[in-house]
């Protein structure tokens, strides 16, 4: 093996390895949720998924709270995903397009927001939110998500509508579309990979997001699954499996739609996030 | 000619020059409402001391919270935590990062199928992670354990984040795992528009592997390793569930960045005026990096156009 | 009828006086060419009769009516971009029928006019395809498609070819013309080729630095430039320029070039004995032995095959002249030509305008 051979195939062992690493804890995740209380504790633990114990998956929908979480993240993912693409879409599109009075302080501001943590902001929003009656509602964390995801979600699009030329939009101004309908009819559907690739990062800020419905939640069935899970956490009395496997049905559809998504939306990211 | 008349006329064919302000009025009301407000109201709590047991009355005692601060061996604490977590991101997660990048562009089989399984960490949820690594540490029945002690690799008692010199630095070591697979995705993304030419001209011109890189690839993504820099700092200093939920900032204050400080000293100790307090600092810490980067990134940009 | 009329039409960015004003007024059914260098104003003007682009002063008519308040849309023109500018999510049909479903155009119409110019634009197989999968050249006939579907008074076209290649830019010259002939459609058409312009256009109208430097047909042009500027633009290789000095004397006149050698002018030029003069000799016509004579020593030769491109010194310059490609001439030869005498071009070196006899 000549050394330049052998380089390549150390790179390649050592990348399945990271790849591996990667993967581990969520593959460990399952095999969890998996095994039977008699392995569990036995000497030498179970390594691999045990097929029979695949009830469990069933079993914890049996009980009402891990439906109501599940339901309760995918509204309020949902309203932020919708609310964020109609501030940000017309935003993104003035900025790629347009010199208006005051860009560069909006554009200012749009970084600056990038950089405030959630928790400095837990504080003044409760304290905006509670005479409103938001506290307690989906209304209010699908407001304070979108005002996190609304920035990043602007630049991944301003980018992308830079991307679209202006020519296209003149052809459509000749063939008499004016305003928000050339935007819509012509240049929207150009974009459409970056729009459902911000769809699906805003999507998932919602569905992941812990700190605003930890402090804004008190009620029960209100309780998103970041909450639910979480509260498993330094908590004996539930079966470990039980746990993972809430824990997988959680993961695994923000995993499955960053897969399917991931070409658009690690390009969105890098051009939006890094360049921005 | 200008992009700028270019928008105007934009503006006008469109029918009207005040549709800019109509588009971006929404968006930017939205964030001075969620945003602004909370933050200039953040900023009058850091001189007061309200109390989240009565979280309306405002008492102003001016900079004492701040003051109390500068005496607080807690907060200095924070601050070297803070220090050591954002750096040890920064290096981990750049550095395995460009490792994992640099291994994956080339050409081999199943190599599209190893970037999407790496990038899985990066997608998932904070709080199934934290869970999972909780498990997987767990003294006596996690994973990890059980594989070291044959080993006998095992720490003290099988303890990780309950162990105060361990917990920091098993923290970070899951936060790298969540994050390189973003830094790792977007330097391979600018590592693609090395032109080819460039590096066979270097291997033509008898450069080894380092050399390559060095005189080749580095000045490629230098812009983007910089940007990315900038975002995992401002990204750690941020960083509130993963931490939050692996250690709650302890054992012993090992692990209290200055967000979880925040978090503990208004929620758990009830001082919301000290607690933003300590947000302002952490802010102006981020403004401070943020501006000096674009400082020293503006003078590289204008010392490339000067050559 | 005048189809498009300029009236003293300007245009400013900013402090920057972009073109100071331009008349100009174009027949109906007539191909004009706007031409010149880039940043001449030629795409600006075209913009600004398209509506793209606002009028700083003066005013546009189209088809008798005033439309500098009028929206791009209501003017009753197409305009065919440079980048095609394609709607890449629709198909080829939809891109041609985009403005007439706009309109809400009855169904039954949008498919006969969508299939009519599809017929004349050898579209028809590609029809259900998106831009995407054809080639540039298809993709130019879509966007010609698009324009020729609306019907409109006036065509537009924002150097259509320069994305082509050099062949499919020949082929795709002789498709406008053709269809031009067909149609007869007032054509506006821009381009910084003098080739594609004079091949194309009924007159071209010569722009520089935002003004009109000459307008008028092709071979007027070639034959009598007005000045310096629009004799080096038009012609390729473009023509070769010496400086002279006016001789009279005996009823004759002479240029006296650098290099000592003399050319017998017309004696009917206006021109008056020891001004100082441009000869313009162009390349193609220094074939003549009766005329003029043209001789120096050859500096290098471009065989082309049909023809060659000899390079000479004269005038204390180096000349190009373009010989047969049967004619042998070697390097450090003397190449002996000639040029005839009405061939021969004269300017006056200060205002760099034309001399013709009196």
């Amino acid at each position: 093996m000549t050394r330049s051979e052998f380089i390549s195939h150390a790179a390649l062992v050592i990348i399945f390895v990271l790849a591996g690493l990667a993967i581990f804890p969520f593959y460990w995740m399952f095999v969890t949720a998996t095994t039977s209380d008699a392995n569990m504790f036995a000497a030498s633990p179970q390594l691999v998924p045990s097929l029979s114990q695949l009830g469990i998956f069933a079993q914890i929908f049996e009980e009402g709270a891990v439906k109501t979480w599940l339901a309760n993240s995918f509204i309020i993912a949902a309203g932020t995903t919708v609310l964020t693409l109609a501030l940000a879409i017309p935003l993104g599109y003035a900025f790629a397009r347009f010199p208006f009075w005051g860009k560069a302080g909006v554009g200012i501001g749009l970084l600056v927001t990038q950089m405030l943590p959630e928790a400095v902001l837990v504080v003044p929003l409760f304290s905006i939110f509670s005479p409103l009656g938001l506290l307690n509602s989906y209304a209010g964390l699908i407001l304070a998500n979108t005002a996190f995801t609304l920035p990043v979600i602007t630049w991944i699009l301003k980018n992308a509508f830079d991307t679209v030329p202006v020519e296209i939009e003149e052809a459509a101004v000749l063939d008499g579309c004016t305003g928000i309908n050339a935007l819509v009819r012509v240049v929207l559907p150009v974009i459409m990979p970056s729009v459902a690739a911000s769809a699906v990062i805003a999507f998932f800020h919602g569905w992941n997001e812990y700190v605003f419905a930890l402090t804004f939640i008190t009620n029960d069935t209100l309780k998103p699954a970041s909450v639910g899970l979480a509260g498993f956490i330094g908590e004996i009395s539930t079966p470990i499996q039980s746990v993972m496997a809430v824990g997988v049905v959680y993961t695994l559809p923000a995993v499955a739609l960053y897969l399917l998504m991931q070409r658009f939306i690690v390009s969105g990211m890098a051009a939006g996030s890094v360049k921005g | 000619m200008s992009s700028h008349s270019h928008g105007t006329q934009l503006a006008r064919i469109h029918g009207s020059r005040w549709l800019p302000y109509m588009l971006v009025l929404p968006g930017v009301v939205y964030l001075l409402v969620f945003q602004g407000i909370p933050l200039l109201q953040e900023m009058r709590l850091s001189v007061s001391n309200t109390s989240l047991l009565n979280p309306s009355r405002f008492n102003f005692i001016g900079v004492a919270n701040f003051s109390r601060l500068l005496r607080d061996p807690n907060f200095f604490n924070s601050i070297q935590v803070t220090a050591i977590y954002v750096a040890g991101c920064v290096i981990g997660t750049i550095g395995l990062g460009l490792f994992a990048a640099l291994l994956m562009d080339r050409e081999f089989t199943g190599r599209s199928f190893v970037r999407s399984l790496i990038i899985i960490p990066w997608a998932a949820p904070p709080v199934a992670i934290a869970l999972v690594f909780r498990w997987m540490l767990n003294g006596q029945y996690g994973i990890v354990n059980r594989g070291l002690e044959p080993l006998g690799l095992m720490p003290a008692e099988g303890l990780w984040l309950d162990n105060p010199s361990l917990a920091l630095i098993t923290v970070l070591a899951i936060t790298i795992w969540q994050l390189f697979p973003f830094t790792a995705v977007v330097i391979l993304a600018s590592l693609q528009s090395v032109p080819k030419e460039l590096k066979e001209a270097a291997q033509i011109d008898g450069a080894g592997l380092w050399a390559q890189f060095h005189a080749v690839t580095w000045p490629v993504i230098r812009p983007t390793v910089a940007l990315l820099a900038l975002l995992m700092t401002i990204w750690s200093i941020r960083r509130f569930e993963l931490i939050w939920l692996l250690t709650q900032g302890g054992p012993v204050g090992s692990t209290n960045t200055l967000v979880i400080d925040l978090y503990r000293r208004g929620f758990i100790i009830n001082k919301l005026g000290e607690a933003a307090a300590v947000g302002m600092v952490g802010m102006a810490v981020s403004v401070l990096v943020t501006i000096a980067y674009f400082a020293v990134a503006n003078r590289a940009t204008r010392a490339e156009k000067m050559r | 009828m005048a189809s498009v009329i300029l009236n003293g039409v300007r245009k400013t960015f900013g402090a920057v006086n972009v073109i100071p004003g331009i008349d100009l007024e174009i027949e109906s059914g007539e191909f004009v060419a706007l031409v010149g260098p880039s940043g001449c104003g030629k795409s600006t003007l075209l913009r600004m009769i398209a509506g793209l682009e606002e009028v700083s002063g003066g005013e546009v008519w189209i088809e008798g009516r005033k439309v500098n308040d009028v929206s791009p849309k209501d003017r009753n023109i197409a305009m065919v971009f440079q980048s095609y500018a394609l709607y890449p999510q629709m198909t080829v049909a939809e891109n041609m029928s985009f403005n007439l479903r706009l309109a809400k155009k009855p169904k039954a119409e949008i498919r006969e006019r969508v299939a009519e110019a599809a017929r004349m634009l050898d579209l028809e197989a590609l029809l259900d395809r998106k831009p995407g999968q054809l080639s540039g050249g298809q993709r130019q006939r879509v966007a010609m498609g698009r324009a020729i579907v609306r019907s409109p008074k006036v065509f537009l076209f924002d150097e259509p070819l320069s994305n082509l290649d050099a062949k499919l830019r020949v082929a795709m010259r002789a498709e406008i013309k053709q269809l031009h002939q067909k149609v007869k459609t007032t054509s506006v058409y821009v381009t910084h080729d003098q080739i594609e312009a004079m091949t194309l256009a009924d007159r071209l109208v010569v722009l520089n630095k935002g003004h009109v430097e000459q307008q008028g047909s092709p071979l007027d042009l070639y034959n009598r430039p007005a000045n310096l500027f629009v004799a080096g633009f038009i012609g390729s290789p473009a023509m070769n320029f010496l400086e002279a000095r006016a001789a009279r004397g005996d009823g004759h006149l002479r240029a006296q070039l650098a290099d000592g050698n003399a050319l017998e002018l017309d004696p009917a030029l206006g021109v008056a004995d020891g001004q100082e003069i441009i000869i313009g000799l162009r390349p193609e016509l220094i074939n003549n032995d009766a005329g003029e004579a043209v001789c120096g020593e050859v500096i290098m030769i471009e065989p082309m095959g049909a023809q060659t491109l000899v390079y000479f010194s004269y005038g204390g310059k180096t000349v190009t002249a373009i010989v047969d490609g049967e004619h042998r001439v070697a390097v450090g030869e003397t190449f002996r030509s000639g040029i005839e005498r009405r061939r021969i071009h004269v300017f006056d070196r200060a205002s760099g305008m034309r001399r013709d006899p009196e």
